[in-house]
């Protein structure tokens, strides 16, 4: 198998005693859309700024094209970067600022004016060319520090979470214009942020940081389907987790008994376990069915109703298992319990083997 | 607002009065020297009986005093060039920087500010007078910046501290090596700074008496040296005409920055 594009090996970075990234090993392919998905101080920041060079790692490789660029001062990876914050040079115009990658290259001037024409034309800011950055909204002026960033063509171009200062609506209608870009130029792109639904909305892969290593790298199915961790579970999408015991442990599948005595055989394990480890069930909302009776070949599990709120496309139902563990389900819109949820009601809760995952706690 | 001008009422006037006469008493002692500078009388009588310019005659004719305004004038320059040099690096340190010891290098940079010049003064002219510096151009120029270099490590620090550093990254990123990006981005971008550090630079030294005192020789003092030893023996107009040049200089310098920096707000 050849070399991938751009490959993180053994990436570690520790700060002052911290260790804000460690192993992180990643290969990417040339023009994917790979985002780096986590919460704050997960370590994907610090692994961009590696790359970008602003930064440097305590151990480990970054190989461009089979190449270590880590001795290569950040001017001249030829990367290019759009920040959380607004980093425009504030003394130059929207033009001029999008020409500065080219000036410090030395590119001759006739090149320059078409090079940043066509790079405004592809953030659709043509006729913005004499603004300069402060009479520019937010989302303008992350589009001009995207087309700055790509005049140059970079091979990769990264991006740390570029619309965190940005209202909802406006990130995304500039996600929008970035899954264009994407498609347009062909750019690898390494995106970081913390927002799940972006991670889902811009990329081919995402991988997913916690306390500085990857827990998960896949497609955004792949994750919410099969979550290898219980974090990961946690952090792409809703999940219900019912806690119990694992009674019996084999082959990447395993019984478990919930504390009211119910036992859910040929559940999907995840990680070593035995018997009588405490275990967790995840469960994704939509998943999950409500019935009198459990059907034939469903796990089921006694619930007592707490709320249940109509959202049009389906009923929000809040629900606790007799141990006192919530539970959420989504009941889609027409389902014949839908209008019949009183408070205090005892229904079942049942679900598919497969759609179940179980975790042992750590 | 609680106190919204508006809202005042007759109160408003009382406002504008009082506002006014802090502004006669602040301007009366300037107008009045500048006008004596245009009077006839040589015994400084006011109000003038007649207007001439034969002050400024005599005071461009003089060979002292011109020497002094060149002395002035290239000390000035000398120290504004200084103290903005090093006013840039020491900011650079100071805001960028991450050492032990910055907050008391900071306080240390700006004592001159709050030392008593005279203190000053006698120190420094001890000092010189050991090594030989005083009475020198080079004395003066050291003297001044002592004091000119603490304004313009403010104006500059001010300026610096308002430039994300994660533009200079950005600059490297796109390319440039990080001495282009300073030179190419913060440097532009802290430009109304720099200003405000050499016309403050240039003026503390242009009016600066004290310390010239100290460092002055008969053969070598500054414009404001001069009219107070010419004061001291002699009381000519010709004090008012040098005092109404100096007065002239500063004002000049203050509108041309407060041009430039409108210019460059609107651009």
């Amino acid at each position: 198998m050849s070399a991938p594009f751009l490959e993180f090996d053994g990436l570690r970075k520790v700060y002052g005693g911290v260790v804000a990234a460690d192993r992180v090993d990643l290969g990417v392919a040339e023009g994917e859309f790979l985002t780096f998905l986590g919460p704050s101080g997960s370590g994907k920041s610090t692994t961009l700024y590696i790359l970008a060079g602003l930064q440097d790692p305590t151990a480990g490789d970054i190989r461009l094209r089979g190449r270590s660029i880590l001795a290569t001062p950040p001017q001249q990876r030829g990367l290019g970067m759009v920040f959380q914050r607004y980093t425009l040079f504030p003394h130059l115009s929207v033009a001029e600022n999008v020409a500065f990658p080219l000036r410090v290259r030395r590119v001759g001037q006739g090149e320059i004016a078409e090079r940043v024409g066509r790079a405004l034309d592809l953030v659709r800011l043509r006729g913005f060319e004499d603004r300069r950055p402060a009479q520019l909204s937010g989302g303008q002026q992350q589009r001009v520090a995207l087309a700055r960033a790509l005049v140059y063509a970079p091979p990769v171009l990264l991006m740390d979470e570029p619309l965190s200062a940005l209202d909802k609506k406006l990130r995304e209608e500039i996600q929008y214009e970035i899954r264009r870009i994407h498609h347009e130029t062909g750019v690898t792109i390494l995106y970081v942020t913390h927002d799940q639904e972006e991670a889902l909305r811009l990329s081919d892969r995402i991988a997913v940081f916690n306390a500085g290593r990857i827990e998960q790298v896949g497609t955004g199915h792949e994750l919410y389907a099969n979550p290898a961790t219980r974090f990961v579970a946690d952090f792409i999408g809703e999940s219900a987790f019912l806690s119990g015991r694992i009674l019996r442990a084999g082959a990447g599948v395993a019984d478990i008994g919930f504390a009211d005595g119910t036992v859910a055989a040929g559940l999907r394990l995840h990680g070593a376990g035995a018997a009588g480890d405490a275990a967790e069930v995840m469960l994704r909302p939509e998943r999950i069915g409500l019935a009198e009776v459990v059907p034939e070949g469903a796990t089921g599990l006694a619930v007592t109703i707490e709320d249940a709120v109509f959202l049009g496309t389906g009923t929000a139902v809040s629900a606790r298992t007799g141990w006192g563990e919530a539970v959420s389900v989504r009941l889609p819109f027409g389902h014949p319990l839908g209008r019949d949820l009183g408070r205090g009601r005892v229904l079942r809760i049942f679900w598919q083997a497969e759609a179940a995952h179980v975790f042992v706690r750590g | 607002m609680l106190l919204d001008f508006a809202k005042l009422g007759a109160w408003r006037w009382a406002l504008g009065f009082i506002a006014g006469l802090t502004g006669l008493f602040l301007l009366v002692p300037i107008v009045f020297i500048a006008a004596l500078s245009f009077g006839s009388s040589r015994w400084l009588i006011f109000p003038p009986p007649d207007w001439t310019l034969k002050w400024y005659g005599e005071l461009f004719a003089d060979p002292r005093w011109l020497a002094a305004m060149a002395t002035s004038a290239k000390i000035a320059v000398v120290v504004t060039v200084l103290s903005v040099v090093l006013g840039l690096l020491a900011s650079f340190a100071l805001v960028r920087g991450r050492f032990r010891g910055r907050d008391a290098l900071r306080s240390l940079f700006l004592a001159p500010m709050v030392l008593p010049l005279v203190i000053l003064a006698v120190a420094l002219y001890a000092v010189f007078l050991r090594v030989g510096l005083s009475g020198t151009l080079a004395g003066f120029v050291i003297a001044h910046l002592v004091v000119a270099l603490p304004f313009s490590i403010i104006a500059i620090s001010t300026a610096l501290e308002t430039v994300d550093p994660a533009i200079e990254d950005a600059a490297v990123v796109c390319g440039a090596a990080p001495w282009e990006a300073r030179w190419r981005v913060t440097i532009p971008a802290i430009g109304h700074g720099l200003l405000s550090a050499a016309v403050f630079s240039f003026l503390i030294s242009w009016d600066e008496v004290v310390l010239a005192i100290f460092m002055a020789t008969p053969t070598l003092q500054t414009l404001p040296v001069k009219v107070w030893t010419t004061l001291r023996t002699d009381l000519t107009p010709v004090i008012a005409a040098a005092s109404t040049l100096l007065v002239l200089v500063t004002l000049a310098l203050m509108l041309g920055a407060a041009l430039l920096r409108r210019r460059g707000g609107r651009a």
